[in-house]
């Protein structure tokens, strides 16, 4: 898998920052999963994390901080810490996903938006006023030319789209801001299936797309 | 939520009196002897340091002494996942604060994958030197953020430590949202240069 687009360094700081969504953060680790590049970048913003704290001015703790602390870990049984390990990957999509997606790709409940555009939202993802969808479109769909309010970020799972900004395959992440509009138009020969989150409502340009909003909902 | 920049910029010592390698044998010495005098090294270094943090975050003084003091709990729990190999201690501490927070303040998770691990998928075109080797040097990564400039500092240490998304960070230094992106961007590109590694 060659991937070719990538999270912006401003947002491995948000997510590093912890300053994301839920939904963010799973679209990024989902990304990362299959990005080795991504994974470093993520590991340095979490270095200068740790180094930034180190630098912060100490604020003195309470006088019993300290022995608090001890009679927690003394009163409170030690339970081995494991870390939760991230589920392998299923059927190609993120391990980190599949807890939201337990039957795989092929017996998601989609759901018919418009034409040509089939959604799944997963569930029980803090999303601000966004949310985290997946998307089924058919080959050759153009989306609607749109405008965000907050930021989307889309990972490709499955097939292939292309915008204004290049061609989006397998493990390329789109990350767009309000200042970006884009139309993106599906590959002719396969469905596209993409993993989809916002933190604010898209805004659609045109008559047409402007009526389509409530029905979308996006 | 408006804050002075004045108040961001931190006073000028990092890791002042402990020695990078001296963190390390105390966490590595927590894991294997449960050694509490070296657990409360690693108190008097970071517990205050975990409560600015804290603070920063909007937790009042109490709840942030009180985050501070769970955020050493789970440190003295899960000092044996700890790895030097991986990363700096400081980095370390600073994912165990991060997630407590976010838990107990934003009362939301953060997703992560295990950034060290090696692709599964072998067939991603990138060559060896891409892959995650080792991790970031903190006494070389300390002295270049040391380098970056004091305007691309103040937009990196909001967005750290008062939490911000890069549209309150732009409201809050008055610059577009651009200007919040590239100069981080800028700040990365030259933290990578230093780093040795291409961008
Ligand atoms: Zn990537």
């Amino acid at each position: 898998m060659k991937i070719n687009h990538h999270p912006d360094d401003a947002t491995i700081l948000a997510y590093a920052a912890g300053a994301v969504t839920e939904g963010f953060s799973l679209v990024l680790a989902a990304h990362m999963e299959l990005c080795p590049h991504c994974r470093n970048r993520m590991a340095e913003a979490n270095a200068v994390g740790g180094e930034l704290l180190s630098e912060l001015r100490p604020v003195a703790m309470s006088a019993g901080g300290l022995d608090n602390i001890w009679s927690r870990i003394e009163q409170e049984p030690e339970v081995a810490v494991t870390q939760p390990a991230v589920p392998a990957a299923v059927d190609g999509v993120p391990g980190v996903l599949t807890p939201y997606l337990p039957e795989g790709l092929g017996s998601l409940p989609w759901r018919s938006l418009i034409p040509g555009i089939r959604q799944y939202v997963l569930g029980g993802v803090e999303s601000g006023r966004g949310s985290v969808r997946m998307l089924s479109i058919a080959p050759g769909t153009t989306i609607p030319h749109h405008t965000h309010m907050g930021g989307e970020l889309t990972l490709v799972i499955k097939g292939a789209y292309e915008d204004e900004t290049g061609r989006y395959g397998s493990g390329d992440l789109a990350d767009l801001d309000d200042t970006v509009g884009h139309q993106p138009v599906v590959g002719r020969d396969e469905p596209c299936i993409c993993l989809i989150a916002t933190d604010d409502r898209l805004r659609f340009s045109g008559i047409f797309s402007r009526m389509l909003q409530p029905l979308v909902g996006i | 939520m408006l804050l002075a920049v004045t108040n961001l910029i931190p006073e000028s010592e990092n890791m002042a009196g402990m020695a990078v390698s001296e963190a390390v044998d105390w966490l590595t010495s927590v894991a294997k002897n449960r050694d509490r005098q070296a657990f409360e090294h690693l108190y008097d270094y970071f517990a205050p340091r975990v409560k600015s943090y804290m603070m920063r975050q909007g937790a009042d003084e109490s709840s942030a002494d009180d985050l501070a003091q769970e955020t050493m709990v789970q440190i003295w729990r899960k000092a044996h996942h700890y790895d030097p190999r991986k990363s700096a201690v400081s980095t370390w501490i600073f994912r165990v604060a991060r997630n407590l927070q976010i838990d107990r303040l934003r009362k939301h998770k953060l997703h992560e994958v295990e950034l060290t691990a090696e692709a599964e998928h072998n067939d991603d075109g990138l060559g060896a030197h891409e892959r995650f080797e080792k991790r970031p040097d903190a006494e070389k990564l300390t002295a270049l953020i040391g380098t970056l400039p004091e305007e691309q500092m103040d937009v990196v240490r909001l967005a750290f430590f008062e939490g911000l998304s890069h549209s309150e960070v732009s409201y809050q230094l008055s610059i577009p949202i651009g200007t919040v992106k590239s100069r981080i961007r800028l700040a990365f590109d030259k933290l990578r240069m230093g780093m040795g590694e291409k961008i």
